[in-house]
């Protein structure tokens, strides 16, 4: 058995891209020396009038390597569009790479595809994945029957996830009138029917109220006890670490960084965060600040409800800061709410790579 | 890590159990058909409301003395109009309704999201659209029992031929209706809207396959075209075992053609859905809607 639950060399992935958008992530340079590119490619150029000009091709993914040992969570994380979802659908089989390798519980994701399925347990799509005009116990036993467990095991193990998600008193009631959590516990019962070693949870908790999302990250906390292996994706930066062992942070279809949540943070640890809450937030400040040599990685973001500003920026030393924040700030109608100084969390980190907060 | 704490996989691969996945996948369709009152509709209204169209259009042209019926008899040489017309329309429908229900059966999934999570399983990924048949099939020969019952009770319709060879011309037209089904099921994946070639299909099944009139009333190019339609031997050899006693010598010349192009079709639709299900691993199709 192989020593990872997964693993993935030099992932890339391309779509045709649509008429009028070009290639936005460029895929990794070619290993081959210049000049020694594909057959046909540095030829003088044939008129030929029925070969068709080459597709243009956008990259989702580019060059991903990701090791995860046993029983370990590990969380991808990464703005929309960054490649985590299409990261994960190829080590689901859904998705062929367009180049590289990588295997799941040991099998290679085009070659075994179906033992990859055998070994997986996915929630994507959360409550859109389940069939709304069948019950829950009806989804549980259909879904068994394509795992294929075996009847009397299948009745043994639908009625222990019933119990297990909270279900029973409403098991026999169609899913179209459950709650969003409901569904989403059905989708992830789904997922531990056949007991597979590996479970992708692709943004499991997303759209689920505080207390069915908290009581999920008990559950995902539990599984890992268990002993199965778990790949999970979220834009929530707490969430990723709370139960992380690592994180993957995925840009641009490239995993820029990669550590436990602790050693992520400890890579900014000499920085300070600055948060402000300011009302009448003028884009040109924002320029102004950053060119202060003490500061970096400005983000800010309007808080609709509130009409106001949360601005977040990381520095060096905030004493030095803080006085030319303040003769910036209080110009023109634009007024300090609010401000703080903390230690640096996952989020920060993300801002530090990326240069933009993970919601945007 | 402690190994033995790595789960073990409950399922069991095997033949019985892609048998025992593809009969879960007739139940879930069937399951969910009847959770959708309108089929009553569907099965009650609809039989009667299509052919009456073209009954009444025949009754108007027959004259008030219905004295041009016997241009009709002498063409066709049948004598129950009505049993003539309601069996190309039904014949229609049939294929128009294999083309809505089995034709866009995956659609409907990729729509509703459950698409992904069923490619997800181990199972034989041919069971989504085959499972899909089994009801379709059954609900067809409702709608099919339906038709003949409220014709016979109001209008005296009356079969004179052997049912058994009536049934044996719907199971020989089996292949060849859902093969196209299956064929377009994954195209429709492809290409997301295909509306447009549904009214194509049917379109050219209501004009060279002769639903209300003998194909030899057409142009000798369209007769020519006409013999690469399956739904032609179909309605012919239907006539001819409902009306005309005939047996499975006479109905050989339908049989045979129907049953060559079942065979093609379903070459076709397998191979369709094996090209879908290769492109779409490639493209994403699968997940997008």
């Amino acid at each position: 058995m192989s020593q990872f639950a997964v693993e993935a060399h030099q992932l890339v992935k391309k779509f045709p891209a649509r008429p009028g958008t070009g290639d936005k992530n460029p895929s990794p340079p070619s290993p081959l020396p210049e000049g020694e590119g594909r057959r046909g490619e540095g030829k003088k150029k044939r008129w030929q009038f029925w070969k068709k000009e080459p597709k243009a091709t956008f990259t989702a993914v580019s060059g991903v390597d990701i090791q995860i040992q046993r029983g370990e969570i590990f969380g991808l994380l990464g703005p929309n569009g960054a490649g985590k979802s299409t990261t994960i659908r190829m080590l689901c089989t859904l998705l062929e790479p367009t180049s590289g390798t990588a295997h799941v519980n040991g099998y290679d994701i085009v070659r075994q595809a179906n033992d990859v399925r055998r070994s997986l347990g996915t929630v994507l799509a959360g409550e859109r994945s389940i069939y709304w005009k069948l019950t829950g116990r009806e989804n549980l036993e259909y879904f068994a029957a394509l795992y294929h467990i075996p009847p009397a095991v299948a009745k043994k193990r639908v009625d222990e996830l019933i119990e297990r998600m909270e279900l029973k008193d409403r098991a026999n009631e169609l899913v179209e009138k459950y709650s969003t959590g409901m569904r989403q516990r059905v989708a992830i019962a789904k997922a531990l029917l056949a007991r597979p070693p590996i479970l992708l949870l692709d943004e499991p908790t997303l759209g689920l109220d505080p207390q069915a999302a908290r009581n999920l990250r008990e559950l995902i906390a539990t599984l890992k006890q268990e002993g199965h292996t778990i790949l999970l994706t979220t834009h929530y930066m707490e969430e990723a670490d709370q139960l992380s062992d690592r994180i993957g942070i995925i840009d641009t279809g490239r995993i820029i960084a990669l550590d436990t949540p602790e050693g992520l943070k400890r890579r900014i640890e000499q920085k300070e965060i600055i948060r402000l809450e300011v009302s009448g937030w003028q884009a040109y400040i924002g320029e102004k600040l950053l060119a202060l040599q003490e500061v970096e990685n400005l983000v800010a973001h309007r808080q609709a409800e509130a009409d106001m500003w949360e601005v977040s920026m990381q520095a060096t030393d905030s004493r030095t800061v803080l006085p030319k924040l303040m003769e910036s700030i209080s110009q023109n109608g634009t007024r300090l709410v609010n401000m703080n100084i903390v230690k640096p969390s996952l989020e920060d980190v993300f801002i530090h790579l990326t240069g933009k907060a993970l919601r945007d | 890590m402690e190994t033995s704490l790595i789960p073990r996989s409950l399922g069991q691969p095997g033949l019985l159990s892609d048998i025992r996945a593809f009969l879960a996948v007739v139940r879930r369709e069937w399951t969910i058909f009847t959770r959708y009152p309108s089929w009553i509709i569907a099965l009650f209204i609809w039989p009667l409301i299509f052919p009456m169209m073209y009954i009444l259009t025949a009754r108007a042209l027959s004259g008030p003395d219905e004295s041009g019926l016997a241009v009709f008899i002498a063409t066709t040489g049948a004598t129950d109009y009505i049993g003539y017309i309601i069996v190309g329309t039904t014949v229609w429908m049939w294929q128009n309704i294999v083309l809505w229900d089995v034709g866009f059966a995956l659609r409907n999934e990729q729509m509703r999201g459950t698409l992904e999570s069923n490619w997800l399983s181990p199972t034989w990924r041919f069971s989504y659209l085959l499972g899909q048949t089994g009801p379709q099939i059954v609900s067809m020969a409702m709608f099919i029992g339906v038709t003949a019952l409220e014709f016979g009770i109001l209008f005296g319709v009356r079969l004179n031929g052997n049912p058994w060879m009536i049934g044996l011309m719907m199971l020989a037209a089996i292949p060849a209706i859902y093969g196209l089904g299956f064929a377009f099921a994954s195209l429709v994946i492809t290409v997301k809207e295909a509306n447009t070639f549904v009214f194509l299909i049917r379109g050219m099944v209501m004009i060279f396959c002769g639903i209300t009139f003998p194909v030899a009333i057409l142009p000798a190019w369209m007769q020519s075209f006409a013999k690469w339609l399956p739904q032609t031997y179909l309605i012919h050899g239907m006539r001819a075992a409902a009306f005309s006693n005939a047996g499975v010598n006479e109905l050989l010349p339908d049989l045979i053609p129907l049953l060559s192009f079942g065979g093609f079709w379903l070459i076709v639709g397998y191979f369709t859905f094996l090209w879908m299900e290769r492109r779409a691993r490639k493209t994403g199709a699968i997940g997008q809607y």
